[in-house]
């Protein structure tokens, strides 16, 4: 065990808040359909989607808690511009373990998002190929122009020891 | 138009979803990064990827959650609302793989006075399971 030391176990409560910048938009839903193959009209037609009974175009579900929109940054060496705290595990490459999403309505294209990150916690666990790995869960709550919260994204990642595929 | 939607009544459990099948492409890797702000290395840069000991160009897992849902609300109609999912990552994939979207109705749950359908979904690269979600759904009422 010494993938989580003491400067990382530190970090754990930190937070970090991004404020909207402009509203979530029909042209980031458009984009994020074209992306997906998904023509459902509901992200598409506002016509419809009041129809449908809702106050004009709304995002795909999980929209908002996958794109990096809030951020406002150059890209960093991975070329990333997303949320990171930027944990110094050496010797790992970190993956996305899991995503527990909570939706408490669907996001209009109208909302402006502003998003909360919470370093929740930290747990290294044996790895079945060998060595510990670092388990990194964090939470992002997505807030609204009402101060509303819209959806809570639990993030867990994994740091995992870069091994030889040889 | 407006599409119907699904009620209780026209749901039982064990009832599969339709299937979806997509070869992801380099192109659908960089469309799916650009389409949500995210310019990360490992989609795009080959060199970059093999440096983080990969054999190829990641997919983004967030992408599998986007699927489910689309697959979801597609089969449940307009007035359906997800409220809820669990998405696991259960193995790595890259692109050029063909992947597989699967769903069936694990439970109704009708407790609350409006009917939940909770959906197990998983996604397959062959006979490799790549992620699932248990996945609540919000089904309009009668």
């Amino acid at each position: 065990m010494d993938l989580l030391t003491p400067e990382l176990l530190a970090l754990i409560g930190k937070e970090a808040y991004y404020p909207a910048r402009e509203p979530l938009s029909e042209a980031s839903i458009r984009y994020f359909s074209l992306a997906l193959r998904d023509d459902n009209p509901l992200y598409l037609d506002e016509a419809y989607a009041r129809e449908a009974g809702y106050n004009g175009l709304i995002a795909q579900p999980t929209l908002v808690c996958e794109t990096c929109q809030y951020a406002h940054a150059a890209p960093d060496a991975d070329g990333y511009i997303g949320h990171e705290w930027h944990l110094n595990v050496p010797g790992c490459r970190m993956i996305r373990a899991g995503n527990d999403y909570t939706f408490m309505r669907p996001v209009l294209a109208s909302d402006r998002i502003s998003v909360k990150w919470t370093l929740e916690s930290m747990v290294e666990k044996p790895a079945s190929r060998g060595g510990t790995q670092l388990f990194v869960q964090s939470v992002a709550t997505y807030i609204d122009q009402a101060h509303e919260i819209v959806a809570i994204n639990t993030e867990t990642l994994v740091f995992q020891p870069l091994v030889s595929h040889a | 138009m407006l599409r119907p939607s699904l009620n209780s009544k026209q749901i039982h459990v064990g009832q599969t979803l339709p299937e979806s099948a997509q070869t992801y492409t380099e192109a659908d890797l960089v469309a799916y990064g650009a389409a949500t702000w995210d310019w990360h290395r490992l989609h795009y840069d080959q060199a970059y990827a093999q440096s983080k000991n990969l054999p190829g160009l990641l997919i983004d897992g967030q992408v599998f959650g986007a699927v489910f849902a689309r697959e979801a609300m597609n089969w449940a109609g307009p007035r359906a609302f997800i409220q809820s999912m669990k998405l696991k990552m259960k193995s790595m994939a890259f692109a050029r793989d063909h992947l597989v979207a699967k769903g069936m109705v694990n439970s109704l749950d009708e407790s609350t006075g409006v009917c939940v359908v909770h959906l197990k979904q998983e996604i397959f690269c062959e006979n490799r399971l790549v992620a699932d979600a248990l996945t609540a759904i919000r089904i309009a009422e009668l």
